[in-house]
């Protein structure tokens, strides 16, 4: 049915983009609902809200460069046609980074929520808050890292 | 840090205190105890007046922004407190009562238009309540006759003539009565009746039923004169409210004024809640307070010049002492970071160098790119320069200054200038295919081609951080002369890692290497076993021996972590790379250039935004979880000196 690989390492592409992408607007878009909350009060905390708001943003960043990276390796954007293996090997290195990105983006929107809360307070646990929410995404970037090693060394595999 | 105490003559309070504030020297310590023979001067009273003129300021300032918005420039946040010359605080002083008397002028003229919104509100109610009756020409206070009783007043439902008359009828058909329908529409019909007074209560029973209620508002005048009046008043007030206005915007031009006043009252205030504390005699008074080694000379010199005093020093007890953080010009931008984690305790080493290096290295390699960095060292520059900011602010513009020299070094590595704009541009104009690296006349390590050499790079750098880290803690036990914590806590993990470490590049080179390593940290393991066990009792210390090995598992945690070096430099470039491509997209018309430099003065500074606070974040979780774990324990007090706290202006020192 398939001739080459093309069409597996796009839906690739698209999950590890996608999946990432929705953990990421999910976790910002629940951090900045609380920030606002936030600033409706005090205005002048905006600089603090702002940083702790976009720290469930970067799956999605991850997300969109190993999506990238495959279109640049599989044909689209530059790079050889790959095999059906190898277009399979895309679709599973975009998995990690996906889902991963995905559930990491979850959880990190509910801690920012709470940097947030935990920062509206007193202005002190601010540097606290920020690094507590940038513990959970040691898991997004262990993902982000697996789907990239694999992404770059796909197209030098001979499947 | 030294105690200090300095005795001297009442009449020189002002003079001595002033001097002292000026020169932010020492931290007033305020008496533990009651000490006998001495008293309190009550100075609260003034405070409050000081502290009063200050929160009139406050909010004169806020009217006057409501009214007049001061025109700031987008950058106006860096720029410094304006500064004064010593001499020009009596000026200040002088007009103090003058410019609080223009602060009550502008909160009257505020308070005025407040009331008269007030009352416009309350006109507009009565002026939709009398719309229904326009048409009534007799006032709705109009009283019974003496033959007639007479209703005004609006019953819940519409009627016409007809069904009114019926609905009256049917409820008491008895009833003798004329009436005249003024308003009927939305659920509502307003009308006058009059009955025979005879039948007042018969007619009272019927409306009653009916759900008759009074107007809200009653008037003696009829309807439309009332509401002309109305009208009128309300034009008054609103001329009223607008020359109040005015009249604020007039006096916006005092805004400066009220600024300087505001730090004059503030200053005074802080003097006199110390004042408050201060235990004094007939004659004398005492202030007792920190001061660092070095400035105590200073305060001699300054104290005697001022007053006839006596002044005693001798070293603080350590564990209650604040700390001063003393550094270089490299590292003090730094201390804000270490601040904001907390400041060190008494038993900590000042970890300001060590962190400013990893910090200004890590932020680099993250944020990689040498056109991010070079413009954040020309911005920052520029800002420096024209807006001369306070020594908080340009500290933190330092850090980043710093940064960016890094992110500059990093990103020549990298071989990525504004991502791979250099080689795209060229391609775009000649039609050319080269890549960065064949342009870039240095070797570069391409992240993306090369990411496991990287990663691999990223993780030995975080073993050199953590092995600085566990080297502070060594030190710190060492000198303490907690030999068996230094050697066998710290000392055994380090060569552990370094055993690690050996094994990984023994497995890119020869067995040997590999084998030495092995053999370090089974060694390393084995000292372990031995050691960490040994405040424990019998079977315990095997047990308390062997778990401690488990914590090889947050080490390597910790070493993974230092993936992010690799995983947010890849961010910054592959970003800066899809912009340049997107921008490039649109052909070589003069719509296509436009779109061009469009895409990429915007894609560049989206990537700058994101990527930059990515940079600052993880740089300091590195710092804070990754080393600080190892050895620092913070929570010292910083050292505050008494000084002039003011928010717009600085006081020039005497040169």
């Amino acid at each position: 049915m398939f001739t080459n690989g093309m069409f597996f390492a796009l839906v690739g592409a698209s999950i590890a983009t996608a999946l990432a992408g929705f953990g990421s607007a999910k976790g910002v878009g629940g951090a900045a609902q609380a920030s606002m909350g936030v600033l409706s009060e005090d205005s002048s905390k905006f600089g603090k809200m702002l940083v702790l708001t976009l720290l469930p943003g970067t799956q999605g960043l991850y997300g969109f460069i190993v999506g990238f990276l495959i279109l640049v390796n599989c044909g689209v954007l530059g790079g050889d046609v790959p095999s059906i293996a190898q277009g399979l090997a895309f679709l599973g290195a975009s998995l990690a980074i996906g889902i991963g990105g995905m559930v990491s983006g979850f959880a990190q929107g509910r801690a920012a929520v709470s940097g947030i809360a935990m920062s509206a307070k007193d202005d002190r646990n601010f540097s606290k808050a920020m690094v507590s929410v940038t513990l959970v995404e040691i898991y997004a970037l262990l993902s982000f890292i697996v789907s990239l090693l694999v992404v770059i060394s796909v197209p030098a595999l001979k499947i | 840090m030294k105690r200090v105490r300095i005795v001297a003559l009442r009449e020189d309070r002002k003079r001595l205190l002033e001097h002292i504030q000026d020169s932010a020297l020492i931290q007033i310590k305020k008496p533990d105890k009651k000490n006998k023979g001495f008293s309190k001067v009550d100075v609260a009273s003034q405070m409050q007046v000081f502290e009063r003129n200050v929160q009139l300021c406050e909010t004169t300032l806020k009217i006057l922004d409501e009214y007049a918005r001061e025109k700031k420039g987008l950058l106006s946040s860096f720029s410094g407190r304006k500064e004064i010359d010593p001499d020009d605080i009596g000026v200040i002083a002088s007009n103090s009562g003058k410019v609080i008397e223009i602060c009550r002028k502008i909160n009257d003229l505020n308070k005025k238009i407040v009331d008269n919104s007030a009352e416009q509100i309350r006109i507009s109610t009565s002026l939709s309540q009398l719309e229904v009756w326009q048409k009534l020409d007799i006032p709705i206070n109009t009283e019974d006759t003496k033959s007639t009783a007479v209703f005004i007043g609006s019953l819940p439902a519409e009627y016409t003539d007809k069904e009114l008359s019926d609905t009256i009828t049917q409820e008491n058909s008895k009833l003798e009565f004329e009436f005249e329908i003024q308003y009927c529409e939305n659920k509502m019909t307003c009308l006058v009746l009059f009955v025979p007074i005879s039948q007042k209560t018969m007619a009272e029973d019927v409306l009653r039923n009916l759900g008759f209620s009074k107007p809200m508002t009653g008037t003696s005048h009829t309807p439309a004169i009332k509401a002309e009046r109305l009208r009128k008043r309300s034009k008054e007030l609103l001329i009223d409210s607008e020359k109040a206005e005015n009249e604020i915007v007039a006096l916006s031009d005092n805004r400066e004024d009220i600024k300087v006043t505001q730090d004059y009252f503030r200053i005074r205030a802080d003097k006199y809640s110390v004042i408050n504390e201060l235990d004094h005699t007939n004659h004398v008074f005492v202030i007792e307070g920190y001061i660092p080694e070095k400035d105590y000379e200073d305060l001699v010199k300054l104290c005697e010049r001022v007053s006839t005093c006596y002044i005693e020093a001798w070293d603080a007890d350590e564990e209650e002492a604040p700390v001063k953080l003393k550094n270089n010009r490299f590292s003090t931008p730094a201390q804000s970071i270490l601040t904001m984690y907390a400041p060190p305790s008494h038993a900590d080493i000042d970890p300001t160098p060590l962190l400013a290096f990893f910090f200004y290295f890590f932020f680099g390699m993250m944020f990689s790119d040498a056109g991010y960095g070079l413009l954040m060292v020309i911005a920052i520059g520029i800002i420096l320069k024209v807006f001369k900011p306070d020594t908080q602010m340009r500290n933190n513009l330092k850090l980043f200054q710093y940064c960016g020299v890094s992110t500059f070094f990093w990103g020549l590595v990298f071989g990525s200038i504004f991502g791979d704009a250099p080689a795209v541009l060229y391609n775009y104009f000649t039609d050319s295919q080269i890549t960065m690296a064949q342009m870039l006349p240095w070797p570069t390590l391409d992240p993306q081609k090369d990411a496991l050499m990287l990663m691999i790079i990223s993780i030995a750098f975080g073993l050199v951080h953590i092995l600085v880290g566990m080297g502070c803690k060594f030190y710190i036990c060492f000198k303490q002369k907690d030999y068996a914590a230094a050697f066998f806590d710290t000392g055994l993990w380090m060569l552990m890692l370094v055993g690690f470490a050996v094994i990984g590049v023994g497995m890119a080179t020869t067995q040997t290497v590999l084998y030495i390593g092995a053999g370090i940290a089974i060694a390393c393991a084995v000292g372990l076993i031995l050691t960490q066990g040994r405040n424990k009792k019998g079977f315990g210390k095997v047990i308390g021996g062997l778990a401690s090995l488990y914590d090889v598992t947050s080490y390597i945690s910790d070493l993974l972590s230092y993936s992010r070096l690799l995983a947010l430099g890849l961010t910054t470039g592959v970003m800066a790379q899809v912009f340049n491509m997107l921008a490039t997209m649109f052909g070589k018309g003069v719509v296509g250039m436009i779109f061009m430099i469009v895409i990429m003065l915007l894609g560049h500074a989206i990537n700058i935004g994101l990527n930059a606070l990515g940079s600052y974040v993880h740089t300091m979780r590195l710092q804070y979880v990754e080393m600080f774990s190892k050895f620092y324990e913070g929570g010292g007090q910083e050292f505050e000196p008494f000084s002039l706290k003011s928010k717009y202006i600085k006081i020039k020192e005497d040169k």
